[in-house]
């Protein structure tokens, strides 16, 4: 579904990483983690086409991201969703307008039928009450599955979420984690998901890539338990222990 | 990549009924075509009882299922549900997401509009808050002020001078173009009447007047209204957004006195220059159309000191001071009610330049009644 071959990223003369390859298959949930700053949203800017990779290229759907122009980028952009961190929902439009807004400019139906659909759509995030609302009335949790639900409007094959868990209570994020699950295993999406959140990354991904500040490239690729088990990359099992260099953190722990 | 099409064959069924048979890709891409196919197809036959066959359907998505959900809510062919067989249970999954009609409806349509007295109602009731709302703004920022002039030592005096930049010296072109232009239009309007009655010459005694008493400090004071009004609000509704003035609260920093007064002394100051450079920029474009209308500069200069008097200047002074307050008291009133949310920013911009162009001419209304009463 995706191929990411030997790309570098960067800004100007910055180097945020470089040597990157992996692969993400169709219908599996897949992440990206690693520490705060070491380049995981600006590979996801990459990966959807919003920035171009200094070297190397990112496929979608058999697609070069980077190359496509004209009516062969809209067709890519239009074959996956995106839910921002923020959510991005637009201020003046109401919930159920955020998520009909795709159904209005990409498709021919009725506005019955987008109305339907928004709603369907809603629902099945569990905002079904909530689509009269303002984006500002929503907390931020209700943001981000109101953002889900919009990336899910033209029904696409792949979904990316960019830290769908920030700033979220624990029991808020255990939904939004069963939430991608359940429409990864009925419907058949696949979702490339952004994140450091140790408790989501053992909940949903069946494979992951981890990315490291320091070194400036991907440091691991496998599923998140074998990584966290038997790694025998020292920053791998810092990130997986929740080990700050030298100190203990876990005061639960008798002295 | 081309979308398939979807299959749709039509016919009767033997217990006198339709049928209606799906094949292919039924999906985003292919549903409105779909549909469109069906009505065409459907007009004419007998359509009740109606049953789909969807065995044949390759593959189906979310949106695609929004044409069987409208045949079996009889959305179709008004009034006639159909019984839909051969859903693969993934399929029948994805349609049993979908809501009822009345839940759709229920869930998009407005609450009823309220009547016209209740809106009248809440009309008022929200002037009165928002005089009420002036009222204590002024009170707090006359108390702050009063505060700040009398420890000047602990103005933040460099916060003042970057508002004064900001939003006075980067208007100094805008105010210059203005300023003369609309010396350059009194001049040249008043002059072909003036010239009927054989008193051409007395251009200069009108701009001195108009120019200097009226036009000066207001078309200053909209300038500022409109350039650098919206300007401080924004800023300021801007830090509420983003909580900088919830975190100079917990600090124990009163955001009035380590923000608003800043902007209220630099709007101060700033606008009685700005007034006083428009003048001299508006009396120069008359000067100029006097001087096209064949009248030495002396003469201009002659019937300018004779009309003008040092309580004119006093007046339009004055006028500057007190519309720079305004404005950029407003401004920052507006900028400190802003909502939540990038949209309330800009909200609150544009009521920046809406109370600041109604206040700066109530004001002048009220000076103008002032300085009849007064005879000055």
């Amino acid at each position: 579904m995706i191929r990411v071959e030997d790309v570098t990223i960067g800004y100007g003369e910055r180097i945020v990483m470089s040597g990157v390859s992996f692969e993400v298959r169709r219908g599996e949930v897949f992440v990206i983690l690693g520490g705060s700053g070491c380049g995981k949203s600006s590979l996801l800017k990459n990966l959807i086409g919003l920035q171009k990779p200094m070297k190397g290229r990112i496929l979608v759907g058999g697609r070069d991201v980077a190359a496509a122009e004209g009516d062969e980028r809209q067709a890519l952009l239009r074959s996956f969703g995106v839910m921002y961190q923020s959510g991005a929902l637009f201020g003046s439009l109401t919930v159920h307008e955020n998520v009909r807004l795709p159904l209005d400019e990409f498709t021919d139906l009725s506005l019955r039928q987008r109305d339907v659909l928004a709603h369907t759509r809603l629902k099945m995030v569990g905002l079904g009450h909530a689509g009269r609302r303002m984006p500002s009335e929503l907390s931020g949790g209700m943001k981000k599955r109101a953002a889900i639900a919009r990336a899910l409007a033209l029904d696409p094959p792949l979904v990316f979420l960019d830290e769908p868990s920030a700033g979220l209570d624990p029991v808020t994020s255990a939904g939004l984690d069963a939430l991608i699950l359940d429409l990864a295993r009925n419907f058949g999406i696949t979702f490339v998901v952004v994140t450091h959140e140790l408790l989501s990354i053992f909940a949903i991904a069946d494979r992951c890539v981890m990315l490291d500040a320091s070194r400036k490239t991907l440091v691991a690729e496998g599923k998140p338990r074998t990584l966290a088990d038997s790694s025998e990359d020292q920053a791998v099992l810092r990130f997986f222990r929740r080990e700050a260099e030298g100190a203990q953190t876990d005061r639960s722990q008798p002295k | 990549m081309p979308a398939s099409a979807t299959g749709i064959e039509v016919g009767k069924a033997q217990d006198g009924g339709a049928f209606v048979s799906l094949t292919g890709a039924l999906d985003v891409r292919t549903v409105g075509a779909a549909r469109r196919d069906l009505v065409v197809k459907l007009a004419g036959v007998l359509t009740e009882p109606l049953s789909v066959d969807a065995s044949g359907l390759d593959s189906a998505d979310v949106s695609g299922m929004v044409v069987l959900w409208e045949l079996a809510n009889g959305l179709v062919v008004p009034g006639v549900r159909a019984t839909i067989s051969g859903l693969r249970p993934e399929l029948e999954a994805i349609l049993a997401t979908y809501p009822s009609p009345d839940e759709v409806e229920a869930a998009i349509s407005s609450p009823a509009e309220s009547a016209g007295i209740h809106s009248l109602g809440r009309g008022a009731l929200s002037i009165v808050a928002d005089v009420r709302a002036m009222v204590e703004f002024v009170g707090a920022l006359t108390s702050a002020l009063v505060a700040g002039l009398r420890r000047p030592r602990a103005m933040r005096w460099p916060e003042v001078l970057r508002v004064v930049e900001k939003a006075g010296v980067d208007a100094f072109p805008l105010v210059s173009f203005v300023g003369l232009l609309v010396g350059l239009i009194i001049a040249f309007e008043a002059a072909q009447p003036l010239k009927q009655l054989g008193a051409e010459v007395f251009v200069a005694d009108a701009i001195g007047i108009i120019v200097i008493r009226e036009l000066g400090p207001l078309i200053t004071a909209i300038v500022i209204a409109g350039r650098s009004g919206p300007a401080l609000a924004a800023e300021l509704g801007m830090m509420k957004v983003n909580e900088e003035l919830s975190a100079l609260e917990t600090m124990g920093l009163d955001p009035l006195r380590f923000l608003v007064v800043q902007r209220v002394v630099a709007g101060t100051l700033l606008a009685p220059v700005l007034t006083l450079y428009s003048v001299a920029l508006g009396v120069a474009g008359g000067c100029i159309v006097m001087g096209m209308l064949g009248y030495p500069f002396a003469v201009t200069w002659a019937h300018l000191q004779g009309a003008v008097h040092p309580a004119d200047l006093l007046v339009g002074t004055t006028k500057g001071v007190v519309f720079g307050t305004l404005v950029a008291g407003l401004a920052c009133l507006r900028g400190l009610q802003a909502g939540d949310g990038p949209a309330a920013v800009g909200e609150a911009a544009t009521s920046a330049v809406v109370s600041g162009i109604v206040s700066v001419f109530t004001a002048d209304a009220l000076f103008a009644v002032l300085t009849y009463v007064l005879k000055i």
